[in-house]
C-alpha cells in the first residue's frame, strides 16, 4: 500500500530508465512521461497500440503520424521514453540525427535505401508529387550525397544535415 | 514554444470540426477561415525555414525536424486527453494508525452504507414502477394529469438516486420553470448531472441512447417527459433530433428542455467545445453550471473505462457526492452574434462559474480520429513540403512561398480570436 502502488515506478526503475535514455531526462520528466504513458494506455495493458496513438488529435494530422504509429506500435514505457529522447532539451545532435535516420529507415537495416526514401517522401509530400517526380527526387538526392546504390548511410545523413539547426526540443510535462 | 504554436493550429481546425445539423449553411465561410489559419501556420513555419539559405535537395528532404518536434509535442502532452482524465486518488492509508481508520472507513462504506443505499435505491424503484403503472392505468385518457404525475414520479426517483450517494447538492439561483422558447444548457460530467437536476425540477433531455438497463429506463420511462434519444454517430438521428428539438422548445406545455452541448462527459476541470445545436434554435438559453467537489469521489464518468453501473457503484460506495449547481442568468443571442459566438459566450459564462478551463476541442473526437475524418488537414501540410521539394526538379523558378490571396487583416481572425488564446495553461519549470 502507499505511493508505490499508485505511481508504479520505484526509485530503482527511474534510475534504470534514466541510464537507458543516457541521462536525457530528469526524474521529474520521467515521472511526467510515465503518467502520460499511462493516460495513453487506455486498457492499462502496459503498452500503447497504434489506435491509441492516433487518438491524439494533434498527432493524427501530422504527415509523420503513420510512420510514428509504426515506430510506437506496442511500445512499453522504456521504448516510449527512449523514442522521445531526441526531444529532450538535453539531447545531443547525434540523438536528433539518429531519430531522423531511424524515421527514414523504414526496413530498419541501418541504411536508407532508395525504397526507404521513396516511401518516406510519399508520406511527407502526399499527392503533391507525382510518381515520376518522386523517382527523380530520390535519384537526385542520392546522387547529391554521392551514395552507393545501397543508399545513404548514417554518415551521409549527418553530412547532409550539417549546419541545420534540427530543433525538435519540446517541453516535457512535469505537472501531468 | 512548439507546443504553443501547435495548439494554435489545432484550435482553429477544431472550430471547424463540427458535425452539427446546419453544417451546410455556414460551411462555406467557415472552411475558408480555417484554411486561412492553417495556411497561415504552415506557410509561416515554412517561410522561417526557407529564409535560411539552403540549396540542397538532400538537406530539405532529410530535415524533418519541425515535424518531429510537432509530433513529439503532441505525444508528450495534448490538451484533448487532459479533458478526459480521471482524478487519481492519492493513497493516505500508509501509516500504522491511519491504516486501521481507513479499514474502518472501508467497512462502513462497503458493508453498511452501500447495502443501505442499495435498499433505498431499489425500494425507490419498486415504488416508482408500481405507481408508474398505476398512473398509466388510471389516467389513460387524461394526458395533462398523467404527465404531471409522471413528472413528480421521475423527480421522486431521481431524489432516491441522489439519496443513494448521499448527495450533498447546493442549488443556487432561481428554480427553473417551464416557459416556451427557453432551453437550458449545462456542462456535462456524468449522467448523474441529469439526475441531480431532475431531483430539483424535472427536465426533458437530449441524450445518447445507452445500452442495458439505462437504455430501458430511457426508452420506457423518460419518454414521458419528452426526452429525445439519439445515437451520436448517426448523422440521420441528429437531423431528426434537431427537428424535434425545435418543436419541443416552441410548444408551450412541455417540460423544460435540457441540453448538454458538450456532447460528451468531461472531467469537470475543462469545458470542451459547445455544439451549436442549442444555440441555433432562436430560443433564450438558460445556462446551468455544475461543479463537483472531488473531496470524496470523482464524479466524472469515463464511459470508455467503466459502465454506468460500475460508475454508480463507485458513487454509492463513497462517503458522499458533493456538488454545487448554479442557475445562471438567461441569455439571448445578440444581433451581431452568430450561433457559434453565442455558444462560446455561454460556454465562457458556465466555465467561469464552475471554474473550468475552456478547451477548444470537439468532444466527439473521443469517438473518431481527426486525421481520418479530415484528411485535408494533412494534405495541406504535405503540399508545402511537396512544393518545396519540387523546386529542385522543375526548371521554372516557383514563387518562394505558396501563393495565397492576401488575408483581410481582421475579418478572418475575428471568429477564432477567442480560440487563439492558449486554452490550457501549462506549468513551466
Amino acid at each position: 500500500m502507499g505511493q508505490a502502488l499508485s505511481f508504479g515506478l520505484t526509485q530503482y526503475d527511474v534510475e534504470e530508465l534514466k541510464d537507458y535514455c543516457d541521462g536525457r531526462f530528469t526524474q521529474s520528466e520521467i515521472e511526467g512521461l510515465y503518467r502520460r504513458f499511462r493516460a495513453l494506455d487506455r486498457g492499462r495493458k502496459g503498452f500503447i497500440s497504434s489506435e491509441e496513438f492516433s487518438s491524439i488529435p494533434e498527432l493524427s494530422i501530422n504527415p509523420l503520424h503513420f510512420r510514428m504509429g509504426q515506430m510506437f506500435n506496442h511500445v512499453n514505457f522504456k521504448e516510449f521514453a527512449l523514442a522521445l529522447k531526441a526531444s529532450s532539451k538535453r539531447a545531443s545532435r547525434e540523438d536528433r540525427l539518429r531519430t531522423i535516420f531511424s524515421l527514414f529507415d523504414i526496413d530498419n537495416d541501418g541504411i536508407l535505401s532508395p525504397a526507404d526514401l521513396e516511401l518516406m517522401v510519399r508520406q511527407l509530400a502526399g499527392s503533391s508529387l507525382s510518381e515520376e517526380d518522386l523517382k527523380i527526387v530520390v535519384d537526385r538526392a542520392l546522387k547529391e550525397a554521392n551514395a552507393s546504390d545501397a543508399g545513404l548511410t548514417f554518415d551521409d545523413v549527418a553530412r547532409a544535415l550539417e549546419g541545420s539547426e534540427l530543433r525538435m526540443e519540446v517541453e516535457m510535462p512535469v505537472d501531468y | 514554444m512548439s507546443g504553443l504554436r501547435h495548439r494554435e493550429l489545432s484550435q482553429a481546425d477544431l472550430r471547424e470540426f463540427d458535425y452539427e445539423v446546419s453544417r451546410t449553411k455556414h460551411s462555406a465561410n467557415r472552411e475558408s477561415k480555417v484554411e486561412n489559419t492553417i495556411e497561415d501556420y504552415v506557410v509561416k513555419s515554412e517561410e522561417k525555414r526557407l529564409s535560411k539559405e539552403s540549396s540542397s535537395l538532400l538537406r530539405d528532404l532529410l530535415d524533418i525536424s519541425p515535424l518531429v518536434q510537432d509530433a513529439a509535442a503532441a505525444i508528450v502532452d495534448d490538451s484533448f486527453l487532459r479533458c478526459f482524465q480521471s482524478q487519481s486518488t492519492d493513497p493516505w492509508n500508509w501509516n500504522i494508525y491511519l491504516f486501521p481508520l481507513w479499514t474502518v472507513g472501508m467497512i462502513v462504506r462497503y458493508l453498511i452504507l452501500f447495502p443501505l443505499r442499495l435498499i433505498v435505491l431499489l425500494g425507490g424503484f419498486l415504488i416508482f414502477f408500481i405507481l408508474f403503472s398505476a398512473v398509466h392505468a388510471i389516467f389513460k385518457s387524461d394526458r395533462v394529469r398523467r404527465s404531471r404525475w409522471e413528472q413528480s414520479l421521475v423527480q421522486f426517483q431521481c431524489q432516491m438516486f441522489v439519496a443513494s450517494w448521499t448527495g450533498v447538492v447546493r442549488y443556487h439561483g432561481p428554480r427553473p420553470v417551464n416557459r416556451p422558447n427557453h432551453v437550458w444548457v449545462c456542462n456535462h460530467t456524468s449522467m448523474i448531472d441529469y439526475i441531480i437536476l431532475c431531483a430539483y425540477s424535472p427536465f426533458a433531455v437530449i441524450m445518447q441512447l445507452h445500452p442495458g438497463w439505462v437504455g430501458f429506463l430511457q426508452t420506457q420511462v423518460l419518454n414521458c417527459l419528452g426526452c429525445l434519444w439519439f445515437n451520436r454517430t448517426e448523422v440521420k438521428d441528429r437531423l431528426i433530433v434537431a427537428e424535434r428539438m425545435k418543436a419541443h422548445v416552441q410548444a408551450a406545455d412541455t417540460t423544460p428542455l435540457l441540453i448538454f452541448p458538450e456532447g460528451t462527459c468531461v472531467n469537470n476541470e475543462y469545458c470542451v467545445m459547445f455544439k451549436r445545436g442549442a444555440f441555433d434554435l432562436g430560443a433564450t438559453v438558460c445556462p446551468i453550471a455544475i461543479k463537483y467537489n472531488k473531496i470524496f469521489v470523482d464524479a466524472f464518468w469515463n464511459s470508455k473505462r467503466q459502465s454506468f453501473t460500475a460508475h454508480l457503484g463507485k458513487l454509492m460506495t463513497s462517503w458522499a457526492v458533493v456538488c454545487d449547481v448554479y442557475f445562471l442568468e438567461p441569455q439571448t443571442k445578440l444581433p451581431e452574434e452568430n450561433a457559434q459566438q453565442f455558444a462560446e459566450r455561454v460556454q465562457k459564462m458556465i466555465a467561469e462559474r464552475a471554474k473550468l478551463q475552456v478547451a477548444p476541442w470537439d468532444g466527439y473526437l473521443k469517438y473518431y480520429t481527426l486525421g481520418v475524418k479530415h484528411p485535408d488537414l494533412i494534405e495541406k501540410r504535405r503540399k508545402v513540403f511537396g512544393e518545396r521539394i519540387a523546386r529542385y526538379i522543375r526548371p521554372q523558378p516557383p514563387p518562394p512561398s505558396p501563393a495565397r490571396p492576401p488575408k483581410p487583416p481582421t475579418d478572418a481572425v475575428n471568429g477564432t480570436e477567442g480560440a487563439r488564446q492558449r486554452p490550457v495553461s501549462r506549468a513551466t519549470t
